[in-house]
């Protein structure tokens, strides 16, 4: 049997509000998989637990019951981040350092050879788009080629797999397009992705599989495809039809039976699947 | 890769990454040119008060590099942490095969550095003015004694020398960077349980005050006999929780005159670095569990 | 909350392993006088809140040396009574600076008991010589101060020997001091010579400081200055000392 990428079985995590008997409950009993290769996108509003079952998938953050494990290992243990790459929402690099001094020193965390090191930077800022970038001062950069930056140095270390916590928060569309082209890239060189966003459209386009989390439970997972179909309606798209066809295609719906719904022009339904689910 | 046992490439890393972003400060440079400017002008200060020029030079340029380097160690220490949290770069760094042991080392070995050579550059400047006031001294001495008898000039000259410049110096210098670290140290333990900067240094200063007490309470709970059992309760927890900064003065023996033998220095020294060697694991104890 | 308790009991530990570690350090100092004197409450309400904080943190010698700079200006001004007091808290916050001692005691016993004797707002003369005389003991109080603080620099008996020379023209105390500062390591060539001569002023001693002077003389070259020599011929006049015994005549 493969070995799940990521595999989270009965975790729990609350926080104690403090001088107070209260807390707060971020996870409740979490049952999620990522398997190796896939995209996988956890959406949730605020406070729904995503942070919280980022950073115990990251060994931040320790579970107060229950098992996760990144690729058979323990999150707790340090050793099973030797396969993960994480870029941090809004990260943060010295304005000071170059890309290239940036990438050399998260390289240094994973005790990659000098020589090795030096291949993997050149690599990873063609990889990128930086290239031509490389000797500028972080401080130069705008918010695109700084996550351009982040998903390198998550990158640095070949991993297996990648945590992405809102890759294209505060990205111009050109920017998120790169992104999620980049994303896309990683997925056909069998890196497994972990994504987590509120932009809707952007993991819809890339995601293969998504869960959401609500309250810290798991209300809805599977597969993009299957989460939106709803199940006693179909969709026919067709196009450069004619007038006529439209009236005709309601009728042999009638005729059989069924019921014309409404015929419209076709438009997405994730955000409605969102709301609907995650509505109190 | 090697991520199991602990790193010295990747404390070398994060330290070097301290050290620059350290000396990235401004706060850093308005400090240090405040002391450069506090011990260059102990040279006028000095000529004030006529016969007690070196020891003034003395006393101020020491006074000025222990207060300097206490207050890096201190104010330096207690950003790291919360900083870190803040800018989420303690997530990008733990997030890679780092332990939290070799992480908050290579922070402390990044300001152990910059404590080492701001230092070292002060002393410097203080070894270069006391050496100006020194043949300043001498020329004069020599001028106003021409027609003395060779063994009475002999004493003057020597008693100008033995005010100035004795290996003692460096032993004072050296035991104002031994306490520095274990005030960094400390302050680093301190951040790893506090809720913010201005807490930790806050907590650090009034130990920086209760650690030069605490030598008082130390020696009044071991020897008093007579004070009752809530006093001597007290004592017993001033001595007990609080490090003996006092011992790492040696500034004013030091200018006195009086010779450091190499053995207490020594003793001086290890003391320093148990102190190190306690409050590192401690800090890595509480920081192992803090939920990031 | 049951790894806060463990840390804290670490600490207290920690404490308990480098309490006693501390203390020998402590008492290895004390013993060789290089412990600062624990500053105590009424130094606190003399120099201040501030300043005492200051003291306390390690930085007492600044604070003294500020305290100095005062106490000249009080000078300046023969405030005598200010001038007593700062050195005091001078003196209390740095025991182990020689300077301070010998400077405190010089204003004592030389300026303020010379403005003391020829005090215009005092008209009986017997109360000036008594106000001197308070100043003297102020003076030696200082140096006495001084020594017990400093046992080992001979500085502070050399300033005691010229306190009894000079003021109290007691020259068998001053010849005391002055051999004891002789006996100090670093000790100026010429104390040694001092004592000698301080000895030579006692009555019924004379013999006991020619035979000293005269081994002084014979030791070495160097010894022959003009003032011994003249010491010693004074006291072979006094002993009736056989010609063939005494000294050549001519100075070095």
């Amino acid at each position: 049997m493969i070995e799940s990428a990521v595999h989270i079985t009965g975790v729990s995590k609350t926080f104690p509000i403090p001088f107070t008997r209260r807390s707060i409950v971020a996870v409740r009993d979490l049952h999620l998989r990522v398997e190796p290769g896939e995209v996988y996108g956890l959406l949730g509003p605020n406070g729904s637990g995503k942070s919280t079952t980022l950073k115990i998938i990251l060994g931040l953050i320790l579970p107060d019951c229950g098992k996760a494990q990144i690729f058979g290992r323990d999150t707790s243990e340090v050793a099973s981040r030797e396969a993960v790459g994480f870029l941090p929402e809004s990260p943060y690099f010295p304005k000071y350092l170059t890309a290239f001094e940036t990438l050399r020193f998260f390289g240094k965390l994973y005790s990659l050879r000098p020589a090795e090191l030096s291949r993997r930077v050149a690599e990873l800022l063609e990889l990128v788009g930086l290239t031509s970038a490389g000797d500028r001062r972080l401080g130069g950069f705008s918010k695109g080629m700084l996550q351009r930056i982040g998903l390198a140095q998550a990158l640095i270390n070949n991993p297996r797999l990648v945590v992405l916590d809102e890759p294209t928060a505060g990205v111009d569309p050109a920017g998120s397009a790169e992104i999620r082209d980049l994303i896309l890239d990683l997925k056909r060189r069998g890196i497994t992705v972990l994504l987590s966003s509120h932009l809707l459209e952007q993991v819809q386009e890339v995601c293969d599989r998504i869960g959401i989390l609500a309250d810290g439970v798991l209300v809805r997972e599977g597969r993009i495809g299957e989460l939106l179909a709803v199940e006693n309606q179909s969709e026919l798209i067709y196009g450069n039809g004619t007038s006529d066809l439209s009236a005709q295609l309601e009728q042999v719906v009638r005729s059989s039976g069924g019921q014309v719904i409404e015929n419209r022009k076709s438009r997405t339904t994730l955000e409605r699947l969102f709301l609907e689910a995650t509505r109190k | 890769m090697n991520a199991r046992f602990f790193s010295l490439g990747r404390v070398r890393a994060i330290g070097s990454n301290t050290f620059t972003e350290l000396t990235r400060l401004r706060v850093f440079y308005v400090f240090l040119l405040f002391a450069l400017l506090l011990i260059g002008s102990s040279v006028v200060m000095a000529r004030l008060s006529f016969q007690q020029e070196f020891q003034v030079l003395k006393d101020i340029s020491l006074g000025a590099i222990s207060i300097f380097t206490s207050l890096l160690a201190i104010l330096a220490t207690a950003r790291m942490l919360p900083q870190d949290i803040e800018d989420r770069t303690v997530y990008t760094i733990l997030a890679k095969p780092v332990a939290r042991s070799e992480y908050l080392v290579g922070k402390l070995a990044g300001v152990l550095v910059l404590l080492a050579i701001s230092t070292a550059v002060m002393a410097a400047l203080f070894f270069a003015a006391l050496y100006i006031r020194e043949q300043s001294a001498l020329a004069e001495t020599m001028r106003q004694m021409s027609a003395a008898p060779p063994e009475q000039v002999a004493d003057a000259l020597r008693e100008i020398r033995d005010s100035t410049f004795h290996a003692d110096l460096l032993a004072g210098i050296a035991a104002i960077f031994i306490k520095a670290a274990v005030l960094a140290s400390l302050t680093l333990f301190i951040s790893t349980f506090a809720s913010s900067n201005i807490f930790t240094v806050v907590v650090a200063v009034v130990v920086y005050f209760i650690g030069h007490l605490q030598g008082t309470a130390r020696e009044f709970w071991l020897q008093e006999q007579g004070a009752g059992w809530f006093t001597r309760i007290f004592l017993a927890c001033v001595a007990l929780l609080f490090p003996d900064l006092q011992l790492f003065n040696l500034n004013d023996q030091v200018v006195a005159g009086a010779t450091i033998p190499p053995a207490q220095f020594v003793e001086t020294a290890l003391l320093g670095c148990f102190y190190v060697a306690i409050y590192l694991p401690l800090s890595v104890a509480v920081f192992a569990r803090k939920e990031l | 909350m049951k790894r806060s308790i463990a840390v804290l009991v670490g600490v207290l530990l920690f404490g308990a392993a480098r309490v006693p570690a501390e203390h020998a350090l402590f008492t290895n100092r004390a013993q060789r006088h290089l412990v600062a004197v624990a500053l105590d409450l009424s130094l606190r309400e003399q120099i201040g809140q501030l300043g005492f904080i200051a003291a306390l943190s390690g930085f007492r010698a600044i604070v003294a040396d500020l305290l100095f700079i005062q106490a000249h200006v009080a000078w300046e001004r023969t405030e005598w009574s200010r001038v007593l007091l700062l050195f005091g808290q001078v003196t209390s916050l740095q025991p182990h600076s020689i300077l301070f001692w010998d400077i405190a005691a010089w204003h004592m016993a030389w300026n303020a008991s010379a403005a003391a004797l020829h005090n215009p707002a005092q008209p009986r003369e017997a109360l000036r010589i008594r106000a001197q005389r308070e100043y003297f003991d102020l003076g030696r109080d200082f140096l006495e101060r001084g020594i017990q603080n400093n046992p080992d620099n001979p500085k502070l008996y050399e300033a005691l020997g010229r306190l009894y020379r000079e003021k109290y023209k007691d020259h068998a105390r001053a010849s005391e001091f002055f051999a004891k500062a002789a006996e100090k390591p670093g000790a100026p060539s010429y104390v040694k010579r001092f004592a000698l001569y301080e000895l030579s002023y006692c009555e019924g001693r004379e013999r006991e400081a020619y035979d000293r002077l005269l081994r002084l003389y014979q030791s070495s070259e160097n010894e022959r200055l003009p003032t011994l020599i003249g010491r010693l011929k004074y006291l072979e006049e006094q002993l009736n000392i056989a010609p063939d015994q005494r000294i050549p005549d001519q100075t070095r």
